[in-house]
């Protein structure tokens, strides 16, 4: 068990365990965290799980945690690690079972004042055509092989059904697809659970949420992402769908016969991996980017499928409902990157599990509207709590491999926040602070209670003290979309 | 292989859940392979769905799976079934084991269909897992990711 006296403070908000604490750790691991979120990991296994990462063979410099750090399972939620191609590992573990979960934030041009009186209508318009919860399925009737085109072609395949814009493309990372997604490696399996669940949110975590910018901290940032005070936005998280799940499912057993093959050493069968330059690496890696891309045109058709809530419910009522993207960023992804190491350019897979990306300017890819303010960064608060809109910095690329946190991070397990709050309770308490929700499960509501999560503030506080992001915008919840 | 036996009922409440930050966990017991296996299907059904959801009638699913060692016949198996929750809403309810090994296991598989699921698991994770030996049998403790 890792204890604060294994712990070395480096700076005000880095923390290290160093490479002597374990004999099979390749590197030291790093994590970003103030005291007080320290004493919330120090009850888990968080910590040894990032020590675990920092035995993969070929990883770079150290292996890194964000603020929002928790227990997972093989990685760390939270945790980044960047390994050297080419015969560095990749792991299907340090991915996670939903491959590119991740946040799209979407903005109007209305203001609180004008959505207040229509905002339940909203939320109905947005419940219904939102398909959301366990076992829900998605509007999108795809014919024999479509599939396996959207796999491939990501959002394009939206924008050529007609469920996108040629700017919303513009704004999503990686323009909303991965090149090199091979469908030819994806199993049957797959295919079944994706088949039917495009365009839709799932349950867990995953919401769609009306925001109101409550406060910007940087006016000049804000106005070039199109951000202001007072102003109706929208977030989306979720991600991959059963499609992901399986693709995950599927490599972590078949990378079980690469721990004897290639004579891994391992601390815990969840990080199997193989080297990028293997023939299992190179497939799993044309795999993941297929169930990215899905992800991708996941939350492209449920933006698609937003406008026409916005059109439905404020027909008539508000004048300008259009509806247009700020940004869609990945946070369960493995990224073949160059950074700049020991003084070169070194080509590595940087693996974020629970983390994203946060280029700082200057950064070729990020979109060319942004590239001069730095990568907008989009980290959701717990329900019922502040979200927040940050940009990358010069800073992240040397610290972080580019990286930040992804959100709150959980601190409760599911079973206690239920015993702690009732999904009905916290409905009516959300309700008298004006936050309207429509979840399809009171338990699921209760296991989400912003009691079960860390504050998203304090965790934010420590990456724009590091200087890994700086702070744009702080958003707060209206109403809540949940499965 | 083992021969097929004679089955004896499953017995209740040999699985239980225990704490994870993020996702869930079960510890799983059973006095032999076999019954670890079925008992350790039993504890997923329980966390998905409610048995007032459940159709009247029972649907029959063959089953084999091959792994390289017992713990993965665990995950495969339990993946197996995640599979069938999620494409047809199957849910487990007891197995005609027809050969088992450490490696090798083939049943045919009788579930109910469910109506509403209360938990969505998106997979069976290796996380720590190790089946162990007790002084009552075999013990697991399997993290699925929600």
């Amino acid at each position: 068990m890792i204890d604060s006296s294994n712990l070395i403070r480096i700076s005000k908000h880095v923390y290290e365990i160093p490479q002597t604490f374990r004999s099979d750790m390749r590197v030291p691991a790093r994590f970003f965290s103030e005291p007080e979120l320290i004493k919330n990991i120090m009850g888990d296994r968080s910590l040894e799980q990032l020590v675990n990462t920092a035995t993969l063979p070929g990883i770079l410099k150290y292996a890194l945690a964000m603020p929002d750090i928790h227990q997972g399972y093989g990685f760390p939620i939270g945790g980044v690690v960047a390994t050297e191609l080419p015969d560095g590992v990749i792991s299907p573990g340090g991915v996670g079972y939903d491959i590119n979960c991740g946040v799209r934030l979407l903005a109007t041009k209305i203001d609180r004042e004008e959505l207040t009186p229509h905002i339940e209508l909203l939320t109905a318009s947005l419940y219904n055509n939102c398909p959301s919860g366990v076992g829900k399925g998605g509007h999108v009737k795809l014919k024999k092989g479509e599939l396996e085109r959207l796999a491939e072609m990501g959002s394009r395949w939206a924008l050529k059904n007609g469920y996108a814009t040629e700017e919303d493309l513009e704004k999503t990372e990686e323009s909303g697809c991965l090149d090199g997604a091979d469908a030819g490696v994806i199993s049957q399996r797959a295919l079944d659970r994706g088949q039917g669940q495009v365009g839709t949110l799932g349950a867990g975590n995953h919401f769609i949420e009306v925001d109101v910018v409550q406060s910007v901290f940087d006016e000049h940032t804000a106005g070039r992402i199109g951000l202001f005070q007072g102003q109706i936005v929208v977030q989306i998280h979720c991600g991959s769908r059963g499609f992901g799940h399986q693709i995950c499912t599927d490599y972590v057993k078949k990378f079980q016969k690469c721990i004897k093959k290639y004579d891994l050493k391992l601390p815990d069968r969840e990080l199997v991996c193989a080297p990028l330059s293997s023939p299992e690496g190179k497939e799993y890696l044309a795999a993941m980017k297929a169930a990215a891309n899905y992800a991708f045109a996941n939350r492209q058709v449920l933006t698609y499928n937003i406008r026409q809530s916005f059109d439905q419910a404020l027909a008539g009522k508000v004048k300008n409902r259009h509806v247009y993207q700020i940004y869609d960023i990945a946070h369960n992804m493995a990224k073949i990157e160059e950074h700049h190491i020991d003084g070169k350019q070194v080509k590595v897979c940087v693996h974020r599990k629970g983390a994203t990306r946060a280029f700082g300017p200057g950064s070729p890819e990020i979109p060319d509207q942004y590239r001069d303010i730095g990568q907008p960064v989009l980290v959701p608060g717990s329900m019922g709590t502040s979200s927040w809109v940050l940009v990358g910095t010069r800073k992240s690329m040397d610290q972080t491999f580019g990286s930040c946190c992804h959100g709150a991070g959980r601190t409760l397990s599911r079973s206690q926040a239920k015993k702690n709050v009732r999904g009905t309770q916290l409905l009516e308490q959300l309700k008298a602070k004006g936050i309207h929700i429509l979840a399809g499960s009171m338990a699921g509501l209760a296991e989400e209670a912003p009691i079960a999560y860390k504050d998203v503030d304090r965790v934010v506080e420590v990456v724009h003290g590091a200087g890994i992001a700086t702070k744009v915008a702080r958003l707060e919840p209206l109403a809540v979309i949940k499965g | 292989m083992v021969p097929k036996t004679q089955e004896k009922p499953v017995p209740l409440f040999r699985f239980e859940e225990i704490e994870h930050t993020a996702d869930v966990a079960l510890r799983v017991h059973g006095r032999d392979l076999k019954e670890l296996l079925q008992n350790a299907a039993m504890g997923m059904a329980h966390l998905i769905c409610e048995e007032t959801f459940l159709s009247d009638d029972y649907d029959l699913q063959p089953v084999e799976i091959r792994a390289d060692d017992t713990e993965g016949l665990l995950v495969e198996w339990l993946s197996e079934l995640v599979f069938m929750i999620e494409v047809k809403s199957f849910i487990f309810q007891r197995a005609d084991i027809q050969a088992i090994s450490e490696t090798y296991f083939k049943a045919k598989v009788y579930g109910k269909i469910a109506r509403e699921l209360k938990v969505h698991i998106k997979a069976v994770t290796y996380h720590n897992l190790k089946i162990e030996k007790t002084e009552n049998g075999l013990e697991a403790t399997v993290v699925f990711d929600i």
